[in-house]
């Protein structure tokens, strides 16, 4: 495969042939159907985020600040001073070409700028016109900078730039390929951080971001609000299970500050692996006195911050900690999310921590340290869930899941972010029978995205994300075929909405569900009645023909 | 020799040429990539066109089912609505084929097989737009079905009807 791509025969084709159009004459069709929106003004005002306009993509003139090449080339050396990786990354590339054939992106769009490896030869061709000897050098001489593959800042390279780094979703698959380990992600974080600089962001992140900085989450939902979903869910599960499940708020002294991405609580099918957390919270107060808070205030485990640039992301990050030392709890739980992951076990401890007011998290029920989270304080609910079924702690009757055949898509975050591959199949085989994995190649740390993370899961832009979908879709449609899988089982509240809508497109007989909407199913809560529906209100297996 | 049967004798040599025709309409560094990798999973545009070619050649054989055409299509044309393509692009591919067969068999295949591939360039329209009516529906729907859904459920916004939702 990658070894029969000699990918100098790949980029001399890419870069000498101008007749057929070299990536490197820089004009670039922005076609709709594959961009996002630009951010507006408002969105970009509430942070203090440079250059707040209104622009379209679309339009010639961009608005751009009189000294924006000087912006872009301060923003590059000043970065490349402080993050190691990104200096790094801007050498080693030795243009293997192992990266080229494994982007969901360009698989989806074949479009080969989409290849991670040309991804990033649109920044490092910049980076080596202007940083390095040889290409200053090359610079000087006619024809010389495609010599070096360098190239001089321009309009055009930079609409390439944006462009390009909105049609990436940071997902890493191309990085765990790489000989070298260079990590094509880094480098879209560092480009889209330096669009940012000049008001280039597009609004799906921008408005998320700005939300949450203002109401503590994404959507912008006020506390009441919050509170009313979490309630009218309460009603949702009593009349399902027979059992009052009634979330406590804001709690201080509380064991464990639970957060969960505002997906969970206020868009389907998110929504019912929140009531899941609901009833596990109850079960475990319950039977082992465990006091859970949520947190109107900490309304948001997601992170758009990341999206957009270090500081953004650290800023949205902060409020956690904050809200955990307020309230006093001993450590923070945290529910099934993506990008928030990332976010807090490669960043948070050297961007907000060290939360040494926080204890290291030990299950209380169980006893089990949770070393992997000894220092950033926080809990995966799938490692505490798994831990809680391991020890025999949690009454399951799988029978209520019975119609599910799963199979499981690994959120690329949690998969490579993390190294979280196996509990939440752990988690998902203990409240269910029927379970069967993809193949090898699209599952684990080889996982296929979504094609809609990193902030790309807007309306607008759909066709990209369908392209950017199909070798997921293809992978989960094979074990439907084969297996009659019916359930793609997610722990990502951005995968719980973007597969739905994948699933849609490519595979509509399947349907997504979040690992605790199966462990909601099937959890035994004490002084339960018999219960005839699952979650969706929908009849248990068995209990189809009850009605009649 | 009647022509299904130079048809079937000539079927490898011509849906590989029928292959490559097709996948030339993508920029030639992903024409390489498709069709070189041979495992379904890493190459899933390649093998579906490889897999609609070969279903739509076999229909070929037999009396046409336009529904049955369709689904052989399905694959290849559902990528393709979601790909840089205009609609004439997208189904261009059929056409080629024409050329080819008549390239390939000693005897010319006649004016009822070119008949047939025109039914073929027509089911494959047929499918194109109904694809990019599920994505024109899917992007009119997407966030209200998602988003408020929820929160009608909740009873905090008024009930959508499905023609709300539109
Ligand atoms: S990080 Fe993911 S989306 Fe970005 S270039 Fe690599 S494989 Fe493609
Ligand atoms: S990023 Fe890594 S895998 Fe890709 S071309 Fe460069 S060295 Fe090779």
């Amino acid at each position: 495969m990658s070894d029969e791509l000699k990918p100098d025969e790949l980029l001399d084709k890419v870069d000498h042939s101008p007749a057929s159009g070299s990536w490197m004459d820089t004009t670039v069709q922005i076609r709709p159907g594959i961009f996002s929106y630009a951010a507006k003004p408002e969105s970009l005002e509430t942070l203090s985020a440079p250059n707040p306009r209104q622009w379209n993509p679309l339009d010639d003139d961009w608005k751009l600040p009189e000294n924006w090449q000087e912006i872009i080339h301060n923003g590059i050396k000043e970065r490349l001073e402080k993050f190691r990786t990104f200096k790094i990354f801007m050498d080693v590339c030795v243009r293997c070409g192992a990266c080229a054939d494994k982007c969901h992106f360009f698989l989806g769009t074949g479009d080969p700028l989409n290849m991670p490896v040309l991804r990033a030869e649109l920044l490092r061709s910049v980076y080596r016109n202007d940083f390095t000897t040889a290409g200053k050098i090359l610079s000087k001489i006619p024809g010389g900078e495609k010599l070096g593959g360098g190239r001089p800042m321009t309009v055009e390279v930079l609409k390439q730039w944006w462009y390009y780094f909105f049609q990436c979703t940071e997902c890493r698959r191309c990085s765990v390929f790489c000989p070298y380990g260079i990590d094509t992600a880094e480098i879209t974080i560092m480009g889209r951080e330096l669009l940012n600089l000049l008001g280039l962001n597009i609004d799906w992140i921008a408005t998320p971001v700005s939300n949450c900085y203002q109401t503590g989450n994404h959507l912008g939902i006020q506390p009441h609000a919050f509170k009313d979903m979490l309630d009218f869910f309460t009603e949702d599960i009593e009349e399902i299970t027979g059992v009052n499940v009634e979330p406590q708020f804001n709690v201080k002294g509380a064991d464990i500050l639970f957060i969960t991405p505002s997906g969970d609580v206020f868009a389907d099918p998110g929504t019912y692996t929140c009531q899941g957390y609901m009833i596990l919270f109850k079960y475990l107060k319950d039977k082992y006195d465990l006091n859970v808070t949520w947190s109107t205030y900490a309304s948001e485990g997601g992170n758009f911050g990341f999206f957009t640039s270090h500081e953004t992301m650290k800023r949205l990050n902060a409020k956690m900690y904050a809200e955990a030392k307020r309230l006093g709890v001993k450590w923070i739980l945290g529910g099934e999310c993506g990008h928030m992951w990332r976010v807090i076990n490669q960043y948070m401890d050297t961007m907000n921590g060290p939360a040494d007011f926080l204890e290291e998290p030990v299950n209380p029920i169980t006893g089990t340290k949770f070393e992997n989270a000894k220092s950033t304080k926080m809990v995966h609910i799938t490692e505490f869930t798994a831990d809680l079924i391991k020890h025999g702690k949690l009454e399951l009757d799988k029978s209520r899941n019975s119609n599910r055949v799963m199979t499981f898509h690994d959120s690329c975050n949690p998969a490579r972010g993390m190294g979280l591959l196996d509990e939440p199949r752990y988690c998902i085989q203990n409240v269910c029978d029927n379970f069967f994995e993809m193949p090898e190649n699209t599952i684990r740390e080889q996982t296929f995205c979504c094609g809609s993370g990193a902030g790309l899961n807007a309306g607008e832009n759909i066709e990209l994300r369908m392209a950017g979908a199909l070798p997921r879709a293809n992978a989960v449609k094979y074990v439907h075929d084969k297996f009659g899988v019916n359930t793609l089982g997610t722990i990502c509240a951005i995968d719980r909405a973007a597969l739905s809508t994948l699933c849609e497109y490519w595979v509509p007989e399947v349907e997504v569900y979040g690992v605790h909407e199966l462990v909601g199913n099937a959890l035994i809560l004490p002084g339960e009645k018999k219960r005839e529906t699952d979650l969706r209100m929908e009849p248990l297996p068995g209990m189809e023909d009850d009605d009649e | 020799m009647n022509i299904n049967k130079s048809l079937e004798k000539n079927r490898k040599k011509i849906i590989d040429q029928w292959f490559e025709a097709t996948i030339k309409s993508y920029p030639p560094e992903t024409a390489r990539v498709l069709g070189r990798i041979k495992n379904r999973f890493d190459n899933p545009v390649g093998s579906a066109t490889q897999e609609s070619l070969e279903n739509v050649f076999d229909q070929l054989l037999k009396d046409l089912d336009p529904g049955k055409l369709e689904d052989a299509l399905d694959p290849v044309i559902r990528i393709r609505a979601v790909q840089k393509f205009t609609a004439s692009d997208a189904v261009g591919f059929v056409f080629e084929l024409k050329e080819i067969v008549k390239n390939i068999l000693e005897n010319a295949p006649g004016e009822d097989f070119d008949r047939k591939v025109d039914q073929v360039a027509l089911a494959a329209f047929n499918r194109f737009m109904k694809c990019r009516e599920s994505i024109f529906l899917i992007k009119a729907t997407e966030s209200k079905k998602r988003i408020h859904r929820a929160f009608e459920r909740a009873g905090l916004v008024t009930e959508l009807k499905d023609e709300d939702l539109l």
